[in-house]
């Protein structure tokens, strides 16, 4: 009876791993960073960290407004350059090489940049919002097998999430991002998950190809100003 | 009793799971650098490209698996590393070009071919597979979609090279490849070698069928089963296509239909005389045409002909060399060499349908694009797919690295380079095919190399110039037997002994001027595998390749040099212990562990731990046993374990055992790289940047870096730099959730190579390894929860570094530069002050290295040297640069401050100047902000913003002597010491210079801010003030 019983465990587990739809791993993952009722209260995400590049430290603020604008500056010696999204309009403006004015997004970019001023992340109510997923089964992220789920987004962009088995939390995206004609890929991979007081759990690291994103403040449903998405 | 031993089962099953497992993301950021090279590049199978953009190709390999490019060559990138590296054919769906089809197992069937397993698909442009299936096929020679309906899909399957099997043919699917069913089946002996369809009527199809069997001494392509088909009800019946085509047998027929006018068909046929058939009527009637050798060379081998999309008179023939006509295949003219050689033996062609101008071409030395049509050609030096038999390393700082490659040669080239290691740094040293190269332990000017069937070279690495130093026949003996990949090998454990085999086995202490023959024959000698003059079938074909009854992998005791194994292609495994006196054959008793007999033995490995141990794997894939034999004897062969694994995959080649952990061992197979912590109980693939399915032909260790480098068939040399934590890793260490490692001292440097020099312009370029040995630590999972940093301290407990961690699973690395942190310089201005990203060089001494997880913390010692060897450099010297170097790093942190305060006062008066009501206050604050701005453009470059306008103020001053004294390994000069005590000068008069505006303005402005209510007053001081 013992044996049987194990044995109906065994197979009954070996079914939920392999019987797992992009649904379940999605709803898993949101209920594993807070729940989406926790999430859907966030309506302006203000977070403040450093970029160390080699040795320098360049800060970085990212603010999103749900649904009005996202911003990102980035400050380094003092020189601080900046890229902005709003519904009617987005900016890019980066000094460190010698850019003096900020440069307009072209209608492409700025209508596949939409999708970033979802202050509650892309996976919650994705269906709704016009995004499609899809699993494309599991691959490796640095010696831990995970969910490779494809998200496309309602604006065109498309990212391909690693979601580990264990936790349900994302240790990697991939984001093609154009540029000059060409397709890029971009990898940030996820760490140092941290519950905030509104009961929902970001990453407080973000590893990127040349250096990692510590953020040391985040701060939600703060005041942010629509006049903060101005150039 | 069987329910309760089920019980226990599953009982230790669970057990096990709830261990760490060790495997290869235990090795975490170990991680292998692929050295390449893409100088010579390796074979090329298939390419196949996007009609619709004409920039996007797939380049399938031999052994190296299908690599992308988006650019049209400029660069490419590998797509397919978890799977089999062995490609025969792809195909793109012309209507939807991210539907992609791989069909694995390449069809070029010499001797070293590789076998397949399946048919893959990719819906998504290469980012993500799946198997379809037709694993069993191990070739698939060509994939082609019907261009109306691009359901129906074509599978040409030669089949199995070395056996019989019903798994051959050609293969149809209906629903765009979830299920096949085999339309054309000739025999067990004979698979399909080409197909093709009418693109205007597309239930037109031809294929070929190709009876071709190898065996390990001989090969027959040519027979009953070879023949040529037609079918037009998209192949439920075939009829024979005979008319004016040679008298069968035919061996294998490579054709083309024109595309823009199907009706016209070539082939070239290879029979009794073989030669080149044009139809104009569909295939119904044929004509000979005379062709050039080249058109019809080596049929087994060169089964491409292409025509022109648009152009039925324009026929591609590429061969050993490259042919082109312009008359329907009438007369061909050769490529000519214009612009560079183009490497012989060719396999793929792509034109691009939309500019039949460029084309595409795949060689056994790389690809190659043609913008007029065929005539000249450029190399593509950015695809590292050589395909290395063996690897060799010397002892130079950096070490070098030789080997031999398929149709390649021989070369050398560095494990690390200032910017490195790129293309041209490799060196060849020998022609021809290239094996075994070793360099001469005692001798670094000198090195042998080798071209198929044992033609031993010793060559001077200075002038490349070579002796020929092949043992040669003695009276008496008989006719020597070389194998293609003859073993030419150093001694282990004198280093002065250089062997290589025959069937007897030499041994030279002089560099190969002088051999002595040190063992009778140790083959089988068996006469019947001897008769390679009758190899190829219909063409004959006898390059060495099928030679048989040879020594093929030799190996001295580390221990004993008088210990001597050697092991042959047909079964034997001997040694002796007395330096060749008398021999041992040992291969009756592996055979007893179930190692069939005749079996290669391919490689040999006496323990360097214990003298009666050795390890030898064995190859059975020429038999048609893909099995992977690895054995171990542990009393000088007499009895044998033969060890196996779930995991392992692949006929075996290589079996390496550490120099340092016994128990940690590696195995290189057809399909993988394999390792074990526990002397071979259990075993994990190796991925960490290696493809999981690699060819595997060599691994070498390094005894001074630690660096594990491996020999791929098809991906070239990959190291993985520094394998030290791994032979220190325990099972038990590995049970624990973080592990600090031990540091060894680090002598302090700025690296091993200066920034110097230009950008690459092109080619393959393999990064170095860490020039300054990294901190390492171990995670038994990866941290996704709670910070990982590194903080370091000095002697005197003060925090100098904080770097932020590696997370994952398995063995972290964190660079540390050895540096402090670099200064705060004046912010602002219009350009980054690249000070900022520069610091001072720490002094020697104990430093404390604290690694912090979440909330624990482990700490460890860290030993700085000075490297008291360098005469340029002394500590004394050190010491002076240090002094200077962080005179100058106050010099900026001070001139910061003095900045700081300027924009902490200008941004205040900006923000009320047009708030303030009383004029003369506001007329105050203008001249109090100017005198600032005039302050604050003394200090930094405050105007010119571009590039090309060098402007020069205080911190772009100190920022000259800064940087050069900080980034150099010497002394600062005497003028660099005394211009930084004017500049102390210059810093100090700034801060002077802040303190007397601050002086004549401040006082009266915040005054008067404070009055109108702009600014509150100072903390602690009343309201009303």
């Amino acid at each position: 009876m013992k044996r049987i019983l194990f044995a109906f465990l065994f197979i009954a587990a070996a079914t939920a791993v392999f019987g797992q739809t992009a649904d379940e791993i999605i709803n898993k993952h949101i209920e594993a960073i807070g729940g989406a009722e926790a999430w859907k209260k966030v309506n302006s995400v203000k977070m403040e960290g450093t970029i160390q590049v080699q040795g320098a430290e360049l800060a970085v603020t990212i603010t999103v407004l749900n649904g009005k604008g996202a911003r990102q500056d980035l400050s380094i010696m003092g020189m601080t350059g900046y890229q902005i999204v709003t519904p009617a309009e987005g900016w890019n403006y980066m000094p460190f090489q010698g850019q003096t004015t900020p440069e307009a997004m072209t209608a492409e970019d700025l209508a596949e940049s939409q999708d970033d001023l979802d202050a509650q992340g892309n996976l919650i109510d994705y269906a709704a919002k016009g995004h499609t997923v899809e699993l494309l089964g599991k691959d490796d992220v640095e010696g831990t097998e995970c969910y490779k789920l494809k998200i496309t987004k309602k604006g065109g962009k498309s990212e391909t999430i690693y979601v580990d088995p264990k936790s349900h939390l994302i240790l990697r995206s991939v984001e093609i991002r154009k540029a000059n004609g060409q397709e890029i890929e971009v990898a940030t991979n996820y760490s140092n998950y941290e519950k905030l007081p509104e009961g929902i759990i970001v990453p407080k690291s973000m590893t990127l190809p040349f250096g990692e994103l510590i953020l040391s403040k985040i701060t939600i449903n703060g005041d942010v100003d629509e006049t903060a998405f101005k150039k | 009793m069987k329910s309760f031993i089920s019980s226990l089962l599953i009982f230790f099953t669970c057990v096990s799971y709830s261990q760490t497992t060790i495997n290869s993301s235990t090795f975490g950021m170990m991680e292998a650098r692929w050295l390449g090279p893409g100088t010579m590049s390796g074979r090329i199978t298939a390419i196949e490209g996007v009609a619709q953009d004409g920039k996007t190709l797939y380049v399938g390999t031999a052994g190296g698996g299908i690599w992308k490019s988006t650019n049209a060559g400029a660069s490419f990138k590998p797509i397919f590393d978890k799977y089999c590296q062995s490609i025969g054919a792809i195909a793109i769906d012309p209507q939807n070009p991210k539907v992609i089809y791989a069909g694995t197992g390449e069809s070029n069937m010499r001797n070293t071919v590789s076998i397949g397993d399946g048919l893959y698909k990719s819906n998504d442009a290469g980012d993500n597979w799946v198997k379809l299936g037709l694993e069993k096929t191990e070739h698939i020679a060509k994939i082609v979609i019907n261009p109306v309906n691009t359901n129906i899909i074509y599978v040409a399957a030669p089949g199995p090279l070395w056996n019989s099997s019903k798994e051959r043919g050609l293969y149809k699917s209906t629903d765009s490849g979830k299920t096949f069913e085999k339309i054309l089946f000739v025999s067990e002996d004979a698979g399909c070698a080409d197909v093709s369809v009418d693109p205007n009527h597309p239930d037109t199809v031809y294929a070929s069928s190709w009876e071709f069997r190898r065996k390990p001494y001989s090969f027959n392509s040519g027979g009953n089963g070879s023949g040529f088909w037609k079918s037009t009800d998209g192949g439920k019946t075939w009829k024979e296509i005979k008319n004016g085509l040679p008298v069968k047998p035919f061996g294998r027929i490579a054709f083309a239909v024109a595309p823009s006018a199907p009706q016209n068909v070539v082939a070239v046929v290879e029979a009794a005389e073989t030669g080149l058939y044009i139809s104009a009527d569909g295939g119904e009637n044929w004509k000979k045409q005379s062709a050039t050798f080249n058109v019809v060379s080596r049929p087994f081998y060169f089964a491409t002909i292409v025509i022109d999309p648009k152009d039925p008179k324009r026929v591609y023939r590429p061969a050993l060399s490259f042919s082109y006509s312009n008359d329907g295949g009438y007369s061909f003219a050769d490529a000519t060499n214009d612009g560079g050689w183009v490497h012989s033996d060719h396999h793929a062609l792509w034109i691009n349908p939309n500019n039949t101008n460029q084309l595409y071409l795949g060689t056994d030395g790389g690809v190659y694009i043609s913008l007029d049509r065929g005539a000249t050609w450029n190399f593509v030096p950015c695809l590292p797919v050589g395909q290395f038999y063996h690897v060799a390393l010397d002892d130079r700082k950096p070490y070098n690295i030789y080997g031999g490659l398929q149709d390649n040669g021989s070369w050398t080239g560095p494990s690390a380079a200032a910017g490195g290691v790129t293309n041209g740094m490799w060196k060849a040293i020998n022609g021809g095919d290239g094996f075994w190269v070793q360099p001469d332990p005692n001798d670094i000017y000198t090195a042998y190399a080798e071209s198929q069937g044992g033609n031993i070279n010793r060559i001077n690495l200075v002038n490349n110039k070579a002796v020929v130093i092949k043992p040669q026949q003695a009276p008496g003996e008989e006719k020597l037997r070389w194998n293609w990949n003859t073993p030419l090998v150093f001694g282990a454990a004198n280093k002065k002994n250089l062997y290589a085999g025959s069937q007897y086995l030499y041994k030279s202490t002089d560099q190969g001027r002088n051999w002595l023959r040190i063992a009778p024959d140790l083959t089988t000698n068996d006469k019947k595998k001897q008769e390679q003059e009758n190899s190829g079938g219909l063409s004959a074909d006898n390059t060495s390749a099928e030679n048989h009854c040879t020594i093929f992998t030799i190996a001295e005791s580390p221990l004993d040099e008088k210990m001597i194994w050697a092991g042959t292609d047909d079964g034997n495994l001997q040694y002796t212990a007395d330096g060749g006196k008398t021999w041992v054959n040992v291969s009756a008793n592996y055979a007893r562990a179930g190692i069939p007999a005749q079996t290669w033995v391919s490689s040999i490995e006496p323990s360097r731990f214990d003298k009666k141990r050795v390890y030898a794997t064995f190859d059975n894939h020429m038999y048609g046993d893909h099995k992977t034999y690895l054995g171990r004897s542990d009393d000088m062969g007499k009895t044998w374990t033969l060890i196996s694994s779930a995991e392992f995959t692949g006929f075996a080649h290589k079996i390496k055992e550490d120099l340092v952990n016994k128990d940690l061992l590696f195995l290189g197979t057809e399909m993988g790289l394999f390792a074990t912590l526990d002397g071979g109980r259990n075993w994990f693939r190796m991925k960490n940047k290696i493809p999981e399915y690699a060819l595997v032909r060599d691994i070498q260790i390094h005894p001074r870096t630690h660096d594990l480098v491996i020999a791929t068939h098809g991906r070239g040399i990959l190291i993985v730099d520094d394998i030290s934590p791994i032979r220190r890793l325990t099972k038990e260490m590995a049970e624990k959730n973080v592990v600090l490692f031990p540091n060894e001292p680090i002598t302090l440097t700025t690296g091993q190579f200066g920034n110097g020099g230009f950008p690459v312009t092109g080619g393959w370029v393999a990064p170095n390894p860490p020039s300054i040995s990294p901190i390492k630590y171990y995670l038994k999972e990866r941290a996704s929860m709670g910070e990982v940093k590194v903080d370091i301290y000095d002697p005197e407990g003060r925090l100098v570094q904080s770097i932020p961690g590696g997370k994952r699973k398995g063995v972290n690395m964190v660079e540390w530069n050895l540096c402090m942190k670099p200064p705060k310089v004046a912010s602002g201005g219009t350009k980054i002050d690249f000070s900022g990203f520069l610091a001072p060089m720490v002094l020697p001494g104990e430093y404390t290295v604290k690694l912090k997880v979440g909330d624990s913390v482990y700490t460890s010692r860290l030993k700085l040297v000075h490297d008291a060897a360098d005469k340029n450099f002394t500590l004394e010297d050190r010491k002076k640069q240090y002094k200077t170097a962080t005179d100058l790093y106050k010099l900026h942190e001070q001139l910061a401050d003095v900045v700081d305060t300027i924009n902490a006062r200008q941004k205040l008066i900006k923000e009320n100047l047009t708030k303030v009501q009383d004029s003369v206050l506001k007329k105050k604050m203008e001249q109090y902000h100017d005198e600032l701005e005039k302050l604050r453009g003394e200090c930094l470059a405050t105007k010119q913003k571009s590039v090309f306008a060098d402007e020069k103020k205080l911190r772009e001053e100190i920022t000259e002597v800064y940087g050069g004294v900080t980034g150099q390994e010497a002394a600062p000069s005497n003028l660099q010491v005394q211009r930084t005590t004017v500049l102390q000068q210059e810093v100090k008069k700034k801060e002077e210079a802040q303190k007397q505006v601050l002086k004549k303005y401040d006082g009266e402005v915040m005054t008067g801010l404070r009055k109108e209510g702009l600014v509150k007053p100072p903390p602690g001081e009343k309201k009303g003030f």
